[in-house]
């Protein structure tokens, strides 16, 4: 638990077993996970691909704390998600967990630099110290000098960069991203995953959740999902 | 999160929609103006009546009457037959009793038509008298009231009288004028003449043979004083007040009386006259008798001072019980009469309450209206640490603070409105020679009182909005459109 310094977490083991993720809808019952088992070592760069409504996002959520599996169980750094309760799921997101939207998912009414704040106002961190930290971390992805834009004045490669500024924020063990070049075009979603690729290098385990197989073919692996399933 | 940040973020929501914001703010200030004003007006009122009353001694006093079922400040000019008579022996026992610091006789002499200054003439029907002994107190505008030393030939009027006497302003004036204080016929009191009044019926009678006693009207006398003070109205209006001795002359009751010489002179003049039929010739009274009214009769009421106000009631009871009088005390029947201003209180506060009901309608209405533009901000806050219980107490917050907000301009706007009402009240207070100015306040337990209840208002109206905040699916929040 850190309050005043966040140190930096180690790399995190996740490991999966028997996750299904039901739906129900009315008298249809859908499975948007089924039986999935897998571990993810800490430190590594994972690709999970697999075609629109799969269940690629699910299990991302489902990793970094938004989801809870209806069976199964995840354990994150020997941590047991399955049966914490709110406080604790929402402090693990806090605390280790960055997430990389496709839609970046910004505060809109906010500048960059509150934007990068945010998580660290849960961590209840100083006020002096937050403010040193966001600017760390939007200077670290070439933002030094739009600390005071709002989203609607950033181009979009610039928003997912705030983005990510803010999954950096609290040096997080994790980072989730979902489709993170989705909205980009191809030039703009290089660059950030080359910027995701240098925080692997870091040490922080990368999931990156995708379609284009050209950003597949960087990881160093690739779990591919289909109808909820492992392929 | 730290405090400050739920302060930083919920004003900073507040901000965002300015309009919304304010409209729901106004409803609470509404509300809140109204608690304030009613609240301050009703209890400052009554406190300043109490005040009144305690600087005046009055819930030292227990008003004594022969008839047992009076009530502090009836008046009691009725005497009664079968009644206790208040009489001097009697006022000198109170005053031995327990706790009683002094008596004041009152009485109220009847029999006068007017007041007469010059050629005016005003009405006035009593004249009152009590003992100058300090526990009937007047307020006087000029001259000085009546003291003890006072006899006879003089007295104070009110206010009122002296203003329809053309002295309006100009009190001081007056003060050392000769009045006269006109009867009616009948009176026989000092200064009338009964032998001359018996002459004078005589006279009409054997002048109007076979008239009848209702034809005959005696003439008014008229008996001058010299006023020393004008007393303001407030505590009584169109009031002449005289020294007790002096009321005590007008009280007695003079009779002209046949004396033996007076029968034997008459029938000396018979036999002069030599009429054989008999003798016609009434004998004419020239002596007088006086007899003392209100020795006999009794006083019309006495006051009674305590030396402190709590022992006025059990003063009051034991004379009651002890002489079979009436006796009231002030602070009984005052402060029973003051507790319409609670009634009153109750009343307008729960007018400012359903306000603030309806406030608290739009509080809710508007935190489910900004909790649901702001669903995508709640998934996003959630999905970087934010706890259910720190949405939840944000918007709670956020909820409170718009209440506090209407609390706290309510207050402003009430306490405008009573700083504009005192300076007329205050008009109002001196032109009825009332001392007292600014007596509408707002007290420290109004104040924090007010701003307490909105924001309690707020905090109460924003816990359902922000549950739902809390309780959103962060997954879907973040998907929301
Ligand atoms: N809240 C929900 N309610 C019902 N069905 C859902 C919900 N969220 C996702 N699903 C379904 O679960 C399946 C997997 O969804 P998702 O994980 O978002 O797929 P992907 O990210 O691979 O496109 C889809 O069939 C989707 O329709
Ligand atoms: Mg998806």
């Amino acid at each position: 638990m850190f309050k005043e310094d966040l140190k930096h977490n180690m790399a995190a083991v996740i490991e999966f077993k028997d996750i299904t993720r039901t739906y129900r809808l009315g008298d249809e019952v859908l499975n948007a996970l089924d039986n999935v088992s897998c571990t993810v070592q800490s430190g590594e760069f994972v690709a999970i691909t697999g075609p629109s409504g799969s269940g690629k996002s699910t299990l991302a959520n489902i990793i970094g704390g938004l989801d809870k599996p209806t069976s199964g169980t995840v354990v994150v750094d020997g941590q047991d998600l399955s049966h914490v309760r709110d406080r604790q799921l929402s402090d693990y997101r806090n605390r280790h967990i960055g997430f990389v939207f496709q839609s970046f998912n910004l505060q809109g009414t906010q500048t960059a630099l509150e934007n990068v704040m945010l998580p660290l106002l849960f961590a209840r961190m100083k006020p002096g110290e937050r403010k040193a930290r966001a600017k760390e971390c939007l200077e670290a992805v070439g933002l030094g000098d739009r600390l005071k834009h709002k989203p609607s004045q950033l181009s979009g490669g610039q928003r997912q960069r705030v983005a990510i500024a803010r999954a950096l924020a609290v040096k997080p063990s994790i980072i989730l991203a979902d489709e993170p070049t989705g909205n980009l075009d191809s030039e703009r979603g290089a660059e950030i995953l080359k910027l995701l690729k240098d925080l692997n290098k870091q040490g922080i385990t990368l999931v990156v959740i995708t379609h284009d197989m050209s950003i597949a073919r960087q990881a160093d692996r690739v779990i591919q999902i289909k109808d909820g399933k492992i392929a | 999160m730290r405090f400050a940040d739920y302060v930083t973020l919920a004003l900073r929501n507040i901000m965002r929609s300015k309009l919304r914001s304010s409209l729901t703010i106004f409803a609470v200030v509404i509300g809140a103006t109204s608690i304030t004003i009613m609240l301050a007006a009703v209890f400052s009122l009554k406190g300043f009546m109490t005040k009144q009353f305690e600087a005046n001694g009055t819930f030292q006093q227990i008003m004594v009457s022969p008839q047992t079922d009076i009530n502090w400040g009836d008046y009691s000019g009725n005497q009664c037959q079968d009644c206790v008579k208040l009489t001097d022996s009697l006022a000198a026992k109170l005053g031995q009793l327990q706790h009683v610091v002094g008596v004041a006789r009152q009485t109220q002499v009847g029999q006068f038509q007017a007041l007469t200054y010059g050629t005016q003439k005003l009405r006035t029907q009593e004249i009152s008298a009590y003992d100058a002994n300090g526990i009937i107190t007047t307020q006087v505008l000029a001259g000085r009231d009546i003291s003890a030393s006072d006899k006879t030939g003089v007295l104070t009027i009110s206010s009122d009288y002296a203003d329809k006497l053309g002295f309006k302003h100009n009190y001081q004036a007056l003060i050392g004028k000769q009045v006269g204080l006109m009867t009616q016929g009948w009176y026989s009191g000092v200064g009338s003449d009964p032998i001359q009044a018996s002459k004078n019926q005589q006279a009409f009678f054997s002048s109007h043979p076979g008239a009848n006693g209702q034809d005959y009207q005696p003439a008014p006398t008229t008996l001058t004083g010299k006023i020393v003070g004008v007393t303001s109205t407030t505590d009584r209006s169109y009031a002449i007040r005289v020294p007790l001795d002096w009321a005590r002359g007008m009280e007695e009751n003079q009779m002209a009386v046949v004396t033996q010489a007076d029968q034997d002179a008459a029938q000396a003049k018979c036999r002069q006259q030599h009429t054989p039929q008999g003798c016609n010739t009434q004998p004419v009274a020239s002596a007088v008798q006086v007899s003392d009214e209100l020795a006999k009769q009794g006083y019309n009421s006495y006051i009674v001072k305590v030396d402190q106000s709590s022992n006025a009631a059990a003063v009051a009871k034991t004379i009651r019980n002890t002489y079979k009088i009436g006796a009231a005390d002030a602070q009984t029947e005052i402060k029973q009469q003051l507790a319409i201003f609670n009634i009153l209180g109750l009343v307008l506060g729960g007018i400012g309450g359903i306000a603030l009901v309806v406030a608290a309608v739009g509080v809710v209405n508007t935190m489910i209206m900004s909790i649901l533009e702001r669903t995508r901000e709640i998934g996003v806050m959630r999905a970087v640490g934010a706890r259910r219980g720190t949405v939840s107490a944000l918007y709670t917050f956020e909820a409170g603070l718009l209440g506090f907000f209407g609390g706290i301009i309510g207050l402003l706007v009430g306490y405008g409105v009573v700083l504009a009402a005192n300076p007329i009240i205050n008009k109002q207070l001196s032109s009825n020679s009332i001392t007292g100015s600014n007596i509408i306040t707002l007290p420290i337990w109004l104040i924090v009182g007010v701003v307490s209840l909105t924001t309690i208002i707020g905090i109460l109206a924003g816990l359902y909005p922000a549950r739902r905040a809390a309780h959103l699916d962060p997954v879907e929040a973040l998907h929301y459109e």
